[in-house]
């Protein structure tokens, strides 16, 4: 509990800054709404935020599991081999600076509409930092280990799971929590572009819908829903983290 | 220099860009008031007027100096007025009802279309022969989200299609060719001509058959800026009507400027377009005149399909040179 005050206190005090500020000045509702203001919203459109809510999470929890997985893998096969590296690994750095904007309306035409171009969109936003990650963890192992495992006669399976991958876990981590907020990003962009309407609405499309009938407070509750689930994800990735690391890494402990 | 650390130079940059202050007027080099009038998208024959007056001296004889601004579907011009970044905006009769009630004070004094050029169309082949059959059918339904007229028509007649959202021009109209279920929404007067010009050609519904017809293409400024400004706001709306009127007699010279600026639609279809709204703006009423019963049917259309809430007064929300 003690671990939480902090943070807690920060936004209270962030959100009661907002709330003075807006009053203060008498901003618009439109432009910029009270963090009161927003919470009525919130509490008046709790089912179609419920709704988005669960469609994002899903399109997000999709898309990252699928790039840590491929993520991972194509570290390790990137890792096994330098000429495999310099070949492939310039296109996935490519990955990272295509503009999503751009593609999301080519996602539309190969991956139609809903959930699906959602999870790719999710995926191809959050490939890279596990991709670049995994390569430097599996990179780092030390080149001693390396050797006291060739000594004892270790097979390359042997040699993987029991040294590299392990030693890389670390990094690997890593790379899943820059991944996992990029995916709720590129769930919502997707949902810009692919989601449909009405109850089948993820957050992305409510946020479009009412920032365009100017209902910027169910806008700004939308968006808060979509940090939320980020901070969710990248809590799990953290806890998980935990979990596989605590016992044995540096940078898991409490030191 | 100063052993001030580089640090601080890009701070110094970001303060050292002063913004205009609302409401504050600008004088050009010859004495007039400069005002930017911000498009709600690209230059298009739905600004013809517009641009016309700009290029022609229309504005200038009037004293008046203006930026014509293009838009497009990401640009929140209604908001840039409401906030007086820009002195005027364009947008819809049932955008400003909308956002007056969100807290910002604009105010319509200019009504370029008469009737709404929406319209909602799909592919010629597809068998559907009015609006409400095409409502009716499966399918999807390309609609930017939010748009209030298809509030209107979910209530009234009901959409059965899927909606998802319009991402602008005709790609997801020429990429479901063969399977032909899609509609999407469209100025009546530009993407159906388009979409003929590419070989694909359309059956077009025009929304304001369906009685919900907002004044469209709608001028707004700040009502504190028409205070403190009449002048201003009546030298820009004498000219927008002159500006139109020569518009509509001939549109080449606009045209021919629009298409520097927008190169998505080829000269021909700028000239189809601007012929085929001409009905759709010149109905006989003074050019960009507004009335009360129109903008009071439309706040309870609004009222009616709950987009809005109808706390605001109709009376309030334009002022028509009338």
């Amino acid at each position: 509990m003690k671990r939480l005050l902090p943070p807690m206190v920060t936004l209270l005090a962030a959100l009661l800054v907002w709330e003075g500020v807006v009053r203060a000045f008498d901003v618009g509702e439109y432009l910029f709404p009270a963090p009161s203001v927003v919470a009525q919203a919130a509490a008046d459109n709790a089912g179609a935020l419920a709704r988005g809510f669960g469609l994002t999470a899903l399109g997000a929890l999709a898309g990252f599991a699928l790039s840590a997985v491929v993520g991972v893998a194509l570290g390790a096969a990137l890792a096994a081999s330098r000429t495999l590296e310099r070949a492939v690994f310039p296109f996935t750095v490519f990955l990272q600076t295509v503009p999503l904007v751009a593609i999301a309306p080519l996602l539309v035409i190969w991956f139609g509409y809903g959930l699906r171009p959602v999870i790719v969109s999710a995926f191809v936003v959050s490939l890279f930092p596990v991709i670049a990650n995994t390569l430097v963890g599996l990179r780092s192992v030390d080149p001693a280990l390396r050797d006291l495992f060739r000594l004892y006669g270790a097979s390359r399976w042997d040699r993987f799971f029991k040294l590299e991958l392990p030693a890389a876990l670390p990094n690997v981590f890593a790379g899943f929590r820059v991944s996992a907020g990029l995916a709720v990003i590129g769930a919502i962009v997707g949902e810009f572009f692919a989601s449909y309407a009405g109850d089948d609405a993820g957050l992305g499309l409510l946020v479009a819908s009412w920032i365009k009938q100017y209902h910027t407070d169910r806008a700004f509750a939308a968006v808060g829903l979509a940090s939320l689930l980020g901070l969710l994800m990248f809590g799990a990735v953290n806890g998980l983290s935990q979990l596989l690391l605590g016992r044995w890494h540096a940078s898991a402990q409490e030191r | 220099m100063t052993r001030a650390p580089l640090i601080l130079l890009p701070l110094a940059l970001l303060l050292g860009c002063p913004g205009e202050p609302a409401g504050a007027q600008a004088t050009g080099a010859s004495g007039a008031t400069k005002v930017a009038i911000q498009c709600n998208w690209l230059p298009e024959p739905q600004f013809g007027g517009i641009y016309h007056a700009a290029q022609a001296g229309i504005f200038a004889k009037h004293g008046i100096e203006a930026d014509v601004r293009k838009g497009g579907p990401d640009i929140p011009a209604v908001q840039m007025a409401a906030a007086g970044q820009v002195e005027f905006a364009l947008a819809a009769a049932d955008e400003v009802i909308r956002i007056r009630e969100g807290g910002a004070d604009v105010v319509a004094v200019f009504a370029t279309y008469q009737t709404a050029p929406q319209g909602l169309m799909t592919h010629g082949e597809r068998e559907v022969a009015t609006l409400e059959e095409l409502l009716q059918a499966e399918g999807t339904l390309a609609v930017q989200p939010g748009l209030a007229y298809v509030k209107y028509l979910e209530q009234t007649i009901g959409i059965k299609a899927k909606l998802v959202p319009y991402q602008g021009g005709l790609g997801q109209y020429m990429a479901s060719r063969e399977s032909l279920d899609f509609a999407q929404q469209c100025f009546v007067t530009s993407e159906p001509l388009a979409a003929e010009r590419e070989g694909a050609p359309a059956k077009v519904f025009l929304i304001a058959d369906s009685g919900f017809n907002p004044y469209t293409s709608v001028v707004i400024t700040r009502r504190d800026y028409l205070e403190r400004h009449p002048e201003t706001v009546a030298a820009v709306v004498a000219a927008l009507q002159e500006g139109w009127r020569a518009y509509l007699d001939d549109p080449s010279a606009a045209n021919a400027h629009m298409h520097t600026l927008n190169g998505s639609m080829d000269v021909e279809t700028f000239s189809a377009a601007a012929e085929a709204q001409k009905p759709l703006i010149d109905t006989g009423a003074p050019l960009g005149s507004m009335t009360l019963a129109r903008w009071e049917e439309l706040q309870r259309q609004l009222v009616e399909v709950e987009a809005v809430e109808g706390s605001g007064k109709p009376s309030d929300c334009f002022v028509s040179s009338e």
